[in-house]
């Protein structure tokens, strides 16, 4: 049991993220076009050739979500150090950047839900992608991503999808869907995410209610109302904390992202093999992914573009993903190549988005803040037992 | 001229006690004052329109009451925040009890029986002190998990009761709490009763009471003040705790204390007044209780001096 923010609670974080882009989607496209926010606040992307400063490169990121390995290898390569500040949500990022708090080159992690927030503020800078050799690595389905037009302020870092983890011990693979969850057969050991998104979300694609951006109070709360039978019937637990209480045995299903489960693997107690893992998800499924961008008051951003290439190397990727856990947004980085690779046992394998599930996923958008309000006080009535 | 002359140097006394008061002035204003009317300002402002988080309004001219409304709403629904009041309030007053019934013994013994090796005692209290809480919190998880030590002992000396003490159930927040807030509760008690005027206890036992009577009539009596001063300084943060619940009962919603909630709206949310308005009404409800101590403090004061 760990008590700081591993690289798994940094997706809670970054499932903070959730929420992107119904309302923002139109202000990001205008931004994409021409570098200028709805605040009017105007930011440039930097000229074509400069030379790499002399660092340090600071990052703002979650803990534990690069690779040191990976690290070093671009400080090795460019002769400066990184310096790399944490958080440990999105709220306390976007927060600590617009306050000032924290001056920093790169965010590492920033959710896309949070894009609108940073771009309209002119908090990042397009980005210039002349420094970006390996952008063509970057999965398919998000080289032109509805939360970022062209990609102009965002590369992806990680994706994942959210499903069901479970004991494949314990539970008959065949017959996981989202009624597991209310099955009193897993009283005591099932859980649910922390995030007011996801949750709810999860209660509505229970009952067949695909719109996971709904704004219809009446859905909202009765998404509300059915977590809450979760409380006494399940007495259901509320964490992020699948991706070593399922390896450990302590839960047996939980409502989980792709990721945990992968990271699970490095969860797994002596003598315990893969085999007990498992995940599911629906088709399509909610999909997310985080995002890297260069802040516009940087003092390094050239080193800042250049260690965002140095991540979507395929190889260290690679590297990358044997640490962080999280599907890199890498193309050719699919689920096929990881059990190849002998990353991923195939009982995981659909653990691994493909680009059609990226592609065809559900999104959460960025809600307004009358809705947003709704979402949150039904998630808090769930969460206070009521 | 005498009683002017009486007067001055009085004067200059109270003027230099009131000037040494000035940085404990200082620090409330800074450290209370100051923080808690930006809570207001947070409360009964706005929200950024593009980052939505919280935009105080510092006039009070301008406060907009709206957020504090719904929020007194859901607090009086039973079936809302109200249950994650009573929750808390039966926690802390679970906790409460048992600091009193474990920690009044040990501060008696300390204060009237430890002898030469009171300082032994007095640094073993404070000990914890020198672990983290979130650490002690952990150990406890340790302990308690399903294969935890304490399952261990259980399961080797063949006892009935092995269990899933972190499986969400209230005892294990109450134990929590208890562990936690225990040394707070024991020390201030500990300096009360160490205080005692001994020439009353021995007043009473050579009045023919027995050593019972003299404790029921006499000691505890003397101590309700040392009593209530270490119960304010145990309850209050425990109130606003939201880790100890998180930690043993795995975010369970069957023990959701309002500082989780506190906690989610501050941070987690676009309702920033939300969780500002939940910390002045809980403020407001411990005021309450801050003022039944004072009335008790000052009357037993009274009562000394005549």
């Amino acid at each position: 049991m760990d008590t700081g923010f591993t690289r798994r609670q940094i997706i809670g974080g970054s499932a903070r993220l959730g929420l992107a882009l119904a309302v923002g989607v139109p202000l990001l496209q205008a931004c994409g076009d021409d570098s200028k926010s709805s605040s009017g606040k105007v930011t440039e992307s930097i000229k074509d050739g400069l030379k790499p400063e002399a660092g340090p490169l600071r990052v703002f990121d979650y803990d534990s979500y690069i690779n040191p390995d990976v690290i070093s290898s671009f400080e090795d390569k460019y002769g400066v150090k990184v310096e790399v500040t944490t958080f440990t949500s999105d709220d306390e990022a976007i927060s600590k950047l617009a306050s000032g708090a924290v001056d920093v080159d790169l965010h590492h992690s920033a959710a896309t839900n949070s894009l609108f927030k940073l771009v309209d503020s002119g908090l990042i800078m397009p980005l210039n992608k002349t420094y970006l050799t390996n952008i063509g690595n970057v999965a398919a389905p998000l080289r032109d991503p509805y939360y970022d037009k062209g990609g102009t302020y965002t590369v992806p870092y990680t994706i994942f999808g959210t499903g069901i983890g479970f004991r494949a011990d314990r539970v008959d693979p065949a017959g996981v869907n989202w009624e597991t969850l209310w099955n009193p057969a897993y009283k005591g050991s099932a859980s649910v995410l922390d995030d007011y998104r996801e949750g709810l979300s999860m209660a509505m694609l229970r009952k067949g209610l695909t719109d996971v951006n709904t704004t219809d109070p009446a859905v909202i709360k009765k998404a509300g109302e059915d977590l809450s039978e979760l409380t006494n019937l399940m007495n259901i637990k509320v964490e992020i904390e699948g991706y070593h209480t399922i390896p450990e045995g302590a839960t047996t299903v939980a409502h989980t992202w792709s990721g945990d489960m992968l990271t699970a693997l490095q969860y797994l107690p002596e003598g315990t093999t893969s085999d007990v893992l498992g995940y599911w998800q629906p088709e399509p499924a909610v999909i997310n992914n985080d995002c890297m961008c260069v802040m516009t008051k940087a003092k390094n951003p050239v080193l800042a573009h250049l260690f965002i290439d140095h991540l979507i190397d395929k190889d260290n990727a690679l590297t990358n993903f044997t640490f962080v856990g999280y599907q890199p947004a890498i193309e050719g980085i699919d689920s096929q190549y990881l059990i190849d690779q002998n990353l991923v046992p195939e009982n995981l394998r659909t653990s691994v988005m493909t680009n059609d599930q990226i592609a065809q996923g559900y999104r959460f958008l960025q809600l307004s803040t009358d809705v947003e309000a709704l979402w949150q006080d039904a998630w808090s009535k769930f969460t206070a037992g009521g | 001229m005498a009683n002017a002359a009486g007067a001055a140097p009085g004067g200059h006394r109270n003027a230099f006690w009131g000037f040494l008061s000035l940085p404990g002035v200082a620090w409330l204003a800074a450290l209370f004052v100051v923080p808690f009317y930006a809570v207001a300002a947070v409360a009964f402002g706005k929200i950024d329109p593009i980052l939505r988080t919280a935009d105080p309004v510092w006039n009070p001219a301008q406060w907009d009451f709206s957020a504090m409304n719904r929020v007194i709403d859901r607090v009086l629904d039973p079936n809302d925040l109200g249950k994650t009041f009573l929750r808390t309030f039966a926690y802390v007053g679970g906790a409460l009890a048992l600091c009193c019934l474990i920690g009044y013994p040990v501060a008696y013994f300390v204060a009237r029986h430890a002898g030469p090796k009171r300082g032994l005692f007095l640094a073993l209290l404070v000990l914890p002190f020198w672990i983290s809480y979130l650490m002690r919190m952990l150990a406890w998880v340790n302990l308690l998990q399903p294969d935890g030590y304490v399952n261990r002992i259980i399961g080797w000396l063949h006892l009935p009761g092995e269990h899933n003490w972190l499986n969400g159930d209230w005892p294990a927040v109450v134990l929590g709490l208890t562990y936690g807030y225990i040394p707070f509760f024991i020390l201030p008690l500990y300096a009360a009763l160490e205080r005692l005027d001994k020439r009353l206890i021995e007043a009473g036992r050579d009045l023919g009471a027995s050593p019972s009577r003299v404790f029921r009539h006499v000691t505890l009596p003397l101590s309700v003040p040392g009593l209530l001063a270490a119960s304010v300084i145990t309850v209050l943060p425990m109130f606003g705790d939201y880790y100890t619940n998180g930690f043993l009962t795995s975010g369970s919603p069957r023990t959701e204390m309002i500082g989780n909630q506190i906690e989610f709206y501050l941070r987690g949310t676009s309702q920033p007044q939300t969780g500002a308005s939940l910390v002045l009404i809980l403020s407001a409800m411990l005021l309450v209780l801050m003022a039944y101590y004072l009335v008790v403090t000052v009357r037993a004061q009274r009562a000394v001096a005549t």
